[in-house]
């Protein structure tokens, strides 16, 4: 065959012959040498597929530089005859280019163009292709662009660009399908961003910047050949910036304004409602405050002070101490202790039974390591009144969860010695007391204010008094110096003390039982929620009080069962129901010791006898209206921790 | 629930009715080609444009199942194999004119003619090339899948020609599909280079001989909707 001949005698044709049958114009070499070159054929294109044109180079041989001393000869595979035929037309206009027009060429069928020195004898290059091979279109032409769209920030647009294909190209017909491929760049930018393939005659550009200049240009190929023709003029696009960000300014400056606006509207909301929102939102603690001491001395560590002033020498101090001062603030809680019955301290007997249930004249005391009362029990209760619920004048609080009833401790406080027999008589448990805060006053005795009028109402209950234990005989075990031992007896004694309740139940007595289960709904279970209280038990039992008897004040935690049975207080005062209240009082009844946590060490003191001991029992003209239980049908209405009530402060006498 | 289907089907039937008789019936026609009845109503622009699409579609795997065997298999220094006259392509049994002027003066009878004769005569290299193609050791799948999806078009290709001319030329004639004996034998070789070369020029051959079909259709086509501009060239 004439191929492998070709190919074995010239290497350099070779080489030229294995490029592909579409090649550069004019002017591209391929030749490995650049030094020197041989004449080869620099290609061969069509742009329409009717006609093509093929270019030589004479290379550096000097000899052949002269015009005619090469030839294109060609060589159709449907030749008759199998010579190769002079190039039909050499163009005038190109140097070395041979054109063959539309009688010379046909489709799919296999040409062969040559090199050929016919002085030498020498072909120097062979190239053979079929036409539809070699086809490269031109240019489109009326390459043109339109503005799509803006985006709304101004910053981008997209663009249509749109053009026609080649005159050439007969795309009409049919006889060349074409494929485009735009190309677009930024005026400086080197790279050329290449768009997807597209049939049709336009392409839209997407993203283009605003004020950026860019360039876009176009070539096509014949569809399923990858042969590119030249690109189109380039055409430039640009889209000059919008200054529309005064239309955004208005917007965003009465934006401003309104968020400015509304922002100070509630702050004037706020602040003219200061007060109001305060309580709603912020319920104030009652700081601990014992009418004549100074709160900072109900801190820890500061027993000592306390203990003086209480003992005596400061109860002149506190008995004097105005009493009203804080009346008009009611959610001051304050202790307030009448010092002022020795005559009561030899009823030690009798202030036993009545903290077991006669009246609520019995002296309430407990032992509050807190309050640190002093020996000579000289801040004993002067509340200790035989018309206690007259007087209103004394109120103690003592919260009373769980003791034990077996162990009764005796108050470590100055309150413990003179006291004992009448806390024996107390067979409720003994929580411990804290009472913090007293009235920086200073007084020499605190006044206890309990809970009078009526049923004593609870709700004045405010003296908190860490009742260390209860004594057999139902005396309350005030302990002032046993803060820290406290949370350990509590979970131990809770299950023993309400044995003890229980235990106490059984008595053969029924007043004893009566007197017992009195003092058990006397002792009000007070856990404060926050502020200076410090509630060390935890599990400490607790029942619900009487829903009628709004005395609980003091409650943080939830009572321990809606359904135990509370039982009627007899102290708790009709005069203010406290609706949804209910004040955790220990059941006697409620077997299940159900231990809720912080459990107030609380023990709400009724009166305080002339011993200044604690009385827990209701009065009892008033207890027999109130003793009988009542089921659980009427909760206590709500009250924040240490609030008094302006009707039940009225009651208050100072 | 039924009946709402009922009446939504029924309301569908209604609205789609038109469309059903001028585009739904092309559908069964392109399955049942073999069947004149099921495919007479179906016009001769919608046929012969499926036709064109057919033949494009062809062109362009045929064209790169080619351009997949020529990198995978053929050495470089063999490539470009047009650059060289050593291989031919079977011819056939008519010549083709190869100019467009020449094209543009035949008739139409002789292009739907010779548009069937390519196609005829190309199914049986086709199966040919896919047996070829599975004996080579790392023919790539794409190849195999594009071979084999080209020998199935040409199938429903000539189908449609076949309707077509009945169409265009009232012609009957049997659609019967007589095969060129030029292919080469069989007994060679996978991977030898002959072997080699001779599926890779059956690959050119049937690309030329694609392109040559959808030049066909397509100046049948302008010829269709353009009778004038079309042989003004």
């Amino acid at each position: 065959m004439a191929a492998p001949s070709f190919l074995l005698l010239f290497p350099l044709g070779l080489l030229s012959a294995v490029r592909s049958a579409s090649l550069m114009g004019p002017g591209s070499m391929t030749s490995s040498d650049p030094s020197v070159q041989a004449p080869h054929l620099t290609g061969c294109k069509s742009s329409e597929q009717e006609t093509f044109r093929c270019w030589w180079s004479p290379g550096s041989f000097q000899n052949l530089t002269e015009p005619g001393a090469l030839q294109i000869q060609y060589w159709k595979k449907n030749d008759l005859t199998k010579e190769w035929k002079e190039c039909p037309d050499y163009s005038s206009s190109v140097k070395n280019e041979c054109f063959f027009n539309k009688n010379n060429t046909v489709i799919w069928i296999k040409y062969c163009v040559r090199l050929h020195s016919e002085s030498q004898n020498k072909t120097y290059d062979t190239l053979c292709f079929e036409l539809q091979d070699i086809v490269h279109p031109d240019p489109p032409v009326a390459l043109n662009w339109t503005l799509l769209n803006i985006s709304r920030s101004g910053l981008n647009y997209d663009i249509m660009a749109s053009w026609e294909p080649p005159p050439s190209a007969d795309v009409s017909v049919g006889w060349l399908t074409l494929v485009y491929e735009v190309q677009y760049r930024r005026r400086n930018s080197s790279h050329w961003k290449v768009l997807e393939h597209e049939f049709g005659t336009q392409q839209s550009i997407y993203g283009l910047q605003t004020g950026e200049a860019y360039e876009v240009r176009v070539h096509c190929a014949m569809r399923a050949f990858n042969n590119f023709g030249e690109f189109s003029d380039v055409i430039f696009v640009h889209v000059p910036e919008i200054p529309n960000k005064e239309s955004m300014f208005p917007v965003t400056l009465v934006l401003i304004f309104g968020a400015v606006g509304v922002a100070i509207l509630l702050m004037l909301i706020i602040f003219s409602q200061q007060q109001r929102l305060m309580v709603i939102l912020l319920p104030p603690v009652p700081a601990p405050k014992i009418k004549g001491i100074d709160p900072a001395l109900l801190k820890k560590g500061k027993l000592d002070e306390l203990n003086f002033i209480l003992s005596g020498a400061g109860m002149g101090a506190l008995h004097s101490y105005p009493p009203d001062l804080y009346q008009d603030v009611p959610w001051v809680e304050f202790i307030e202790l009448d010092a002022d019955e020795p005559g009561e301290k030899d009823n030690q007997s009798s202030d036993s039974q009545r903290l077991l249930g006669h009246n609520n004249h019995h002296a309430n005391h407990g032992c509050s390591h807190g309050l640190g009362i002093p020996d000579d029990d000289s801040g004993r209760a002067s509340s200790y009144d035989p018309e206690l619920p007259d007087q209103d004048t004394l109120m103690l609080m003592a919260a009373l969860l769980s003791c034990q009833p077996d162990k009764v401790e005796p108050c470590l406080g100055n309150w413990s010695h003179s006291s004992t027999p009448s806390l024996d008589v107390l067979e409720v448990p003994c929580p411990r007391l804290q009472a913090p805060g007293l009235p920086p006053e200073g007084g020499e005795r605190h006044l206890v204010q309990t809970q009078l009028g009526g049923p004593q109402s609870w709700v004045n209950m405010d003296f908190y008094a860490q009742v260390s234990d209860v004594t057999p005989t139902g005396g309350v075990v005030l302990s002032p110096g046993q803060q820290v031992r406290a949370p350990e007896n509590t979970p131990t004694t809770e299950k023993d003390k309400m044995g003890k309740m229980e235990g106490g139940e059984e008595e053969s007595e029924e007043e004893e039982e009566r007197r017992t289960n009195k003092l058990k709904f006397q002792l009000l279970v007070v856990v404060p929620e926050t502020g200076g209280y410090t509630t060390e038990s935890s599990g400490w039992q607790m029942g619900t009080p009487d829903p009628s008897s709004p005395g609980e004040v003091y409650h943080t935690f939830p009572p321990p069962s809606a359904e135990s049975k509370p039982h009627q207080e007899a102290y708790l005062p009709a005069t203010t129901p406290l609706g949804d209240y209910q004040s955790p009082y220990i059941l006697p009844d409620s077997p299940p010791a159900q231990f809720l946590p912080p459990v107030s060490d609380y023990t709400v003191v009724q009166d305080v006898d002339f011993q200044h001991s604690l009385l827990l029992n209701p009065p009892s003209p008033q207890r027999s209206p109130t003793c009988s239980p009542q089921p659980p049908s009427k909760p206590l209405p709500v009250m924040p921790i240490g609030y008094l009530t302006p009707d039940l402060l009225g009651n208050l006498s100072p | 629930m039924n009946m709402m289907q009922v009446m939504q089907s029924v309301v569908w039937a209604v609205l789609l009715w038109p469309c059903l008789v001028s585009l739904g019936v092309p559908l069964e026609c392109k399955d049942e080609q073999g069947s004149i009845i099921l495919c007479a109503s179906i016009s001769k622009e919608k046929l012969l444009d499926r036709v064109i699409q057919h033949a494009e579609l062809i062109y362009r795997v045929s064209e790169e199942s080619c351009t997949l065997f020529e990198e995978m298999f053929v050495p470089f220094s063999m490539r470009s194999q047009r650059n060289q006259a050593g291989y031919t392509c079977a011819t056939k049994a008519f010549p083709i004119p190869g100019s467009k002027s020449e094209i543009q003066q035949i008739s139409d009878k002789w292009l739907l003619h010779s548009v069937l004769i390519l196609v005829q005569s190309w199914i049986e290299p086709l199966v040919y090339l896919q047996t070829t193609l599975d004996r080579y050791d790392d023919a790539p799948d794409t190849l195999l899948k594009k071979t084999k999806w080209v020998s199935e078009k040409l199938l429903s290709l000539e189908q449609g020609v076949v309707v077509l001319i009945r169409k265009m030329l009232d012609d009957d004639m049997l659609t019967t599909s007589y095969y060129e004996q030029g292919v080469a034998p069989y007994d060679l070789q996978p991977e030898v280079l002959e072997s080699v070369l001779r599926d890779y020029t059956l690959f050119s051959c049937f690309k030329k001989d694609a392109h040559k079909m959808e030049t066909f259709l397509k100046l049948l086509k302008c010829r269709q909707t353009d009778k004038y501009s079309c042989f003004l060239h």
